[in-house]
């Protein structure tokens, strides 16, 4: 029973985190951001709990929950710290327009399963057809960093950036041991938090947080 | 010669960690952990104890390779093996018996600069920065000569530049020329880095290995051994100051406090002649005669120009600066002509030229340390370096007049004193050199060598001019300026220095047969043909048939002089000196300062001579009086002599460089999006690429 609906759930996680990555790039709103970015943690967990299922290891599904508490819960509930008032006001204004975006997430997942197939090959098992989508969550995570304006946006795209590696790690060796795994997701909890607290101060000093106008280094 | 520091690779192939092998063990041991303590100490010190205790330990450190460079230099062996981690030879430190006898020069600067520092420092000088660097500084210094592989030679020259540089810097907040002159140095000591780092690069793919025993296998005609020779001489010229690489020295050891120059240009100039001999005498002998030609060519317009540079400077300490490169231009000019001698076989004259070029080392780092440290004693008790505002110093402050005096007669190599001996030396083999037993050795030798003799000659001559004014204006005569007028002596530790500086600078010149005897064991295959001593503490040259006693010199005309002057006194006695104020003064008595001959006055002469070379500037303001033109007021002259070299060969690189700055600068602009863009590019581009 498990077995015929395996690829199908592995399908299914793999193509809500890729939805989820394309909308960040559409949606300008900060709080669609990050309820998109709650959302793709939790598809994230899934996959690893259905991954885990699959290969019947405990280890792997305590790994699920600890990304689901981070990445599901913990990340978001930290960038939507904030009064909600004030972030529902925060619309982004990028530096490509949405459809020129959304192309260029096309191109990016078309360009990253050329690469994959090319160079380590697909495979047959239904976790390595979706290998491919590992990497475009990284690329557009990337085209997030270099398209938008303010802070908290590039944050956002550093967070898909990670989340694209974390995929692309389970899908190909089926997850890493949950100490090291452990370590990564504090390490991103720790960057983000300070992110964060920068990010307010720049607000509170320069009335503003986009990045671009930052141009001049001082001692 | 066997390979450096075979012996104790073979005792240690089977051994791990930190190897103490024999004394010389034991002494590099010390100087590490007596260096550690010293940084750890200025960090903790109060202030008020900083000096001392920093100046106490610095002491030590040099005291300990003091005696660990002259156990090596007396031929004992071992060391310390480092192994590590990363697949090359292991780090070795073992000083051979050249690498003992600089190690034994830089320390003993050493051991002069600390006493001073531990009463001179004040101020910034005495920071907490500044008091950590010292240390670091001297070990460095005195590892270098130690290390047997080009890594830790290497790593032991990055220290002495990187302590070297932090002392340099120590004012920097008060004056805006040292943080220009501290720029200029790190380039410079980057610049010669990279050279020496290429060298040793380019011959550890050639032999396979790090250690200098893998390097010396290495032939010296082919055309890896040339690549790096070229590399190694722009490198090491570099650190000794070397035209055209000297521009950082006019600015770097004027600026830098006074105690720091004296172990920069004493200590620290002489490892890049340690490196110059490294490469020629250990790493790749008997190389092709151009080799020597280029040096010789080096060395010699090197000797010149600094020479020239100093003669017409009136700034104390910048003289004093192009003075060095004169003095390591003649040291490279004996290397060269010895490494051309050796070619053609004049064994004799080669040994005599490269022990001649190691005496003038030794005593360089005997008078201009302190020569440099008197400069501070002046500026301690003044605050000017400007020599046409001092005057009258030699009654106020005489053991430091006498000190300077010393060191200035070593300076302009006059008898008794230890440049004497080794320029004659130097001379004796130039000068018989180009012919054995009657016959010329080549027709290269035979147009070098006179050719030498007379660079050698010019530069003596300008030499004694120079000091003579460093000294006169400087000591002698009325103060021209009230701070002059008010110097009083310094500090017994800072005379305590000078003296022992004084001191060895005539140990050197009266006793030169034993010392050169010595240290030509550490250079010639066979010293006991090459240099012997004779007499009291004389020196003779029996290939050349050459002998020098200045003890029997001495005597001798005290023996002449000693009547003389007894008849002089006698007859002062019975008439009586009669005193006249100013005899040409018409009876009036207006002889003030400014009637005296200036720095600038007493080199004009040479200005007008050297002008073409020198091309100075001149800017002369008469303001006439209101009523007639024909009476003045006040003449107003400045005149400024730059460096020709870095206007003509350095200003067009450094506008390049800053033309290319200003274009680049539209690349990089600040914005983070642009930065990440070129990243993401990047990565782009590599994943088309691979899955092509």
């Amino acid at each position: 029973m498990f077995e015929n609906i395996y690829p199908q759930l592995i399908g299914l996680c793999t193509g809500s985190l890729l939805l989820t990555s394309a909308l960040m790039v559409w949606r300008h709103s900060l709080l669609a951001s990050i309820r998109l970015l709650a959302l793709q943690g939790i598809a994230l967990a899934a996959l690893v709990a259905v991954i885990g299922i699959a290969e019947g290891e405990v280890e792997v599904i305590v790994v699920s929950l600890l990304i689901l508490s981070v990445k599901g819960i913990g990340l978001p509930w930290v960038l939507s710290h904030q009064s909600k008032a004030a972030i529902k006001h925060v619309q982004e204004s990028p530096r490509l327009n949405p459809t020129a975006a959304l192309l260029a997430v096309t191109l990016l997942t078309i360009l990253s399963y050329v690469v994959v197939s090319r160079v380590v090959g697909l495979g047959n098992t239904s976790t390595g057809h979706a290998a491919p989508i590992g990497l475009a969550m990284v690329l557009i995570g990337f085209l997030l960093l270099i398209s938008r304006r303010r802070a908290r946006s590039q944050l956002i795209g550093f967070l898909l950036l990670d989340n694209g590696i974390a995929t692309v790690t389970f899908l190909t060796s089926g997850g890493v041991p949950i100490l090291l795994e452990f370590a990564f997701s504090l390490d991103v909890l720790l960057v983000v938090l300070i992110l964060h607290v920068f990010t307010r101060r720049m607000s509170t000093k320069f009335g503003g947080t986009a990045v671009d106008q930052l141009r001049e280094l001082h001692d | 010669m066997t390979g450096i520091g075979a012996g104790l690779l073979l005792h240690t192939e089977t051994g791990t960690g930190l190897l103490m092998q024999t004394g010389i063990g034991v002494g590099l041991i010390l100087q590490l952990g007596l260096g550690a303590l010293a940084v750890v100490t200025a960090l903790l010190a109060a202030p008020s104890v900083r000096s001392r205790a920093g100046g106490i330990l610095s002491t030590l450190i040099a005291v300990t390779g003091f005696v660990t460079g002259l156990a090596a230099m007396l031929g004992s062996t071992g060391g310390l093996v480092i192994p590590i981690a990363l697949p090359m030879d292991p780090l070795v430190l073992a000083p051979d018996r050249l690498g003992g006898l600089f190690m034994l020069i830089v320390s003993g600067v050493g051991i002069l600069v600390s006493l001073y520092s531990m009463s001179s420092t004040r101020g910034p000088d005495a920071s907490r920065t500044a008091w950590v660097a010292m240390p670091v500084f001297l070990v460095g210094m005195q590892l270098v000569p130690a290390a047997t592989d080009s890594v830790s030679f290497l790593l032991a020259w990055e220290v002495m530049t990187l302590g070297s540089t932090v002392l340099l810097l120590a004012d920097h907040a008060s004056r805006a020329s040292v943080a220009s002159a501290g720029i200029w140095y790190s380039a410079m000591s980057q610049l010669s880095f990279f050279f020496i780092l290429a060298g040793f690069a380019v011959l550890a793919a050639a032999s396979g290995g790090t250690s200098f025993i893998n390097l010396q296998a290495i032939e010296p005609g082919s055309a890896a051994a040339n690549v790096a020779f070229v590399l190694f001489l722009l490198g090491f010229g570099g650190k000794a100051e070397l035209v055209p690489l000297h521009v950082w020295v006019p600015r770097v050891l004027p600026e830098a406090p006074s105690h720091v120059s004296a172990a920069m240009s004493g200590a620290m100039v002489k490892i890049g002649v340690y490196g110059g001999l490294l490469v020629c005498v250990r790493l790749l002998p008997d190389g092709p005669a151009w080799w020597g030609i280029a040096i010789m060519l080096v060395g010699g317009a090197s000797a010149l120009y600094g020479i020239l540079q100093a003669s017409v400077s009136s700034d104390l300490k910048v003289l004093l600066a192009y003075s060095t490169t004169e003095n390591m231009g003649l040291v490279f000019l004996g290397l060269g002509a010895s490494m051309l001698l050796r070619g053609y076989d004049a064994t004799a004259a080669a040994d005599a030229a490269l022990v001649a070029a190691l005496l003038l080392a030794v005593s360089h780092a005997a008078f201009k340390s302190t020569l440099f440290l008197g400069a501070g004693a002046i500026i301690h008790a003044t605050g000017e370096r400007n020599l046409d505002r001092l005057g009258g110093l030699g009654s106020r402050m005489p053991v430091t007049a006498a000190a300077f005096g010393i060191a200035s007669l070593g300076a302009a190599a006059i008898p008794v004193t230890s440049g004497f001996v080794a320029e004659w030396m130097l001379l004796q083999s130039l000068i018989h050199g180009g012919r054995q037993d009657g016959a010329v050795v080549s027709v290269a030798a035979s147009v070098a060598m006179p050719l030498a003799v007379a660079v050698i000659a010019l530069t003596a001559g300008l030499a004694l001019l120079t000091f003579v004014k460093a000294y006169g204006i400087a000591f002698l005569a009325r103060p021209r300026s009230p701070e002059a007028a008010d110097s009083r002596e310094v500090p017994y530790l800072m005379r305590i220095s000078l003296i022992l500086g004084a001191l060895a600078v005539l140990a050197l010149g009266l006793l030169p047969g034993p010392i050169a005897a010595l240290v030509a064991t550490t250079v010639s295959r066979d010293p006991a043909s090459a240099v012997q001593a004779v007499g009291l503490g004389g020196v003779s040259l029996p290939g050349i048939g050459a002998v020098l006693d200045p003890i029997m010199l001495v005597v001798l005309s005290a023996l002449v002089a000693i009547p003389v002057l007894v008849a002089i006194i006698i007859s002062a006695r019975r008439y009586p000196h009669r005193t006249v104020d100013l005899p040409w003064g018409g009876g009036g008595s207006r002889a003030r300062p400014r009637m005296q001959y200036t720095a600038t006055s007493y080199a004009e002469p040479l200005m007008r001579v050297f002008d073409d070379v020198l091309k100075p500037s001149r800017d002369v303001q008469v303001t006439h009086v209101a009523e007639s033109r024909y009476l003045v007021e006040r003449v107003r002259v400045e005149q400024t002599v730059s460096d020709v070299i870095e206007i003509r060969l350095y200003r067009p690189v450094l506008n390049l460089f800053q033309r290319y700055g200003v274009v680049v600068r539209h690349v990089a602009n600040g914005s983070i999006h642009r930065y990440l863009s070129y990243s993401f590019v990047a990565l782009l581009i590599v994943l088309i690429v691979v899955s092509l």
